[in-house]
């Protein structure tokens, strides 16, 4: 699996791409989980770029919500097309995360964007 | 949309397993014509019902163990699409298991138990059956976009 990342400031966009299913999902959370062992604290997961996602991704979502508890830790969602929406709501997990439409707003919602 | 078309495969009990029946069902919309925005609650279905058999009915035996397929796209407006699963593990109706409370928490929330749920609330039908030592699951969708 594709993973783009941008650092901005303090924090880390993580943006995977294409399916994020129970085979590519392992990747994606060995990456997520590196990154917070490593010391991610603001972070960002982009899912612009996602076609679909199935419960071994959300798994990886809860993951990282679990581990970026506020106010140690702070996570955001943007970019969710149609199917990455209807599944999330499906679950009952739009209400565990903050959701922004864009990279911008997610970070403004997670801060430490600033780099001065 | 064309005559409608019917592939049949037998994937191992792998990871690669379950990629190649996903690019399978990929290769019928391509063959078909059919929109992907249509088509991705089939394929989040299949991953979550092929996950199952291979991490749990089938697990550990590997290569050993196959997974046979059928998949069905029936042309219409809209088409129709028809997913069938059989394998020799042991009984298993995931229907049957309780259903995860989707209003918890995220301390509370456990990991898994969600995707036999997503298969029942994205198909319009799903159906477990036991003959002749296998398990049969099959689940079908007329291909409209999904309720928002």
């Amino acid at each position: 699996m594709e993973i783009g990342e941008e650092k901005a400031g303090e924090a880390l966009v993580i943006a995977p791409f294409g399916r994020v299913d129970s085979v590519s999902s392992g990747e994606l959370e060995r990456h997520v989980v590196g990154r917070l062992d490593a010391g991610a604290r603001r972070v960002v997961i982009d899912l612009a770029r996602v076609e679909y996602i199935s419960s071994a991704g959300l798994r990886v979502l809860l993951i990282a919500a679990k581990r970026l508890k506020p106010p140690q830790g702070a996570l955001a969602l943007c970019g969710l097309g149609p199917s990455v929406r209807t599944v999330l709501e499906l679950a009952g997990f739009m209400s565990l995360f903050a959701v922004e439409p864009g990279r911008e707003q997610a970070l403004a919602r997670v801060g430490g964007a600033s780099t001065t | 949309m064309s005559t409608g078309e019917t592939r049949r495969l037998s994937v191992p009990a792998t990871d690669e397993g379950i990629k190649a029946a996903l690019d399978a069902l990929e290769g019928l919309w391509a063959a078909q014509g059919v929109s992907r925005a249509v088509t991705w609650p089939v394929e989040v279905s299949l991953d979550e019902v092929l996950a199952n058999v291979v991490r749990h009915g089938l697990a550990g035996r590997g290569d050993a163990a196959q997974v046979e397929l059928e998949l069905r796209l029936e042309p219409g407006d809209p088409p129709r699409c028809e997913v069938r699963i059989e394998d020799d593990g042991p009984e298993f109706d995931p229907l049957g298991a309780a259903v995860p409370d989707t209003s918890l928490g995220v301390e509370e929330r456990p990991m898994g138990g969600l995707g036999i749920e997503l298969v029942k609330r994205l198909m319009d039908e799903v159906q477990y059956e036991r003959k002749a030592g296998r398990n049969h699951l099959r689940f079908a969708r007329r291909l409209v976009p999904m309720e928002q």
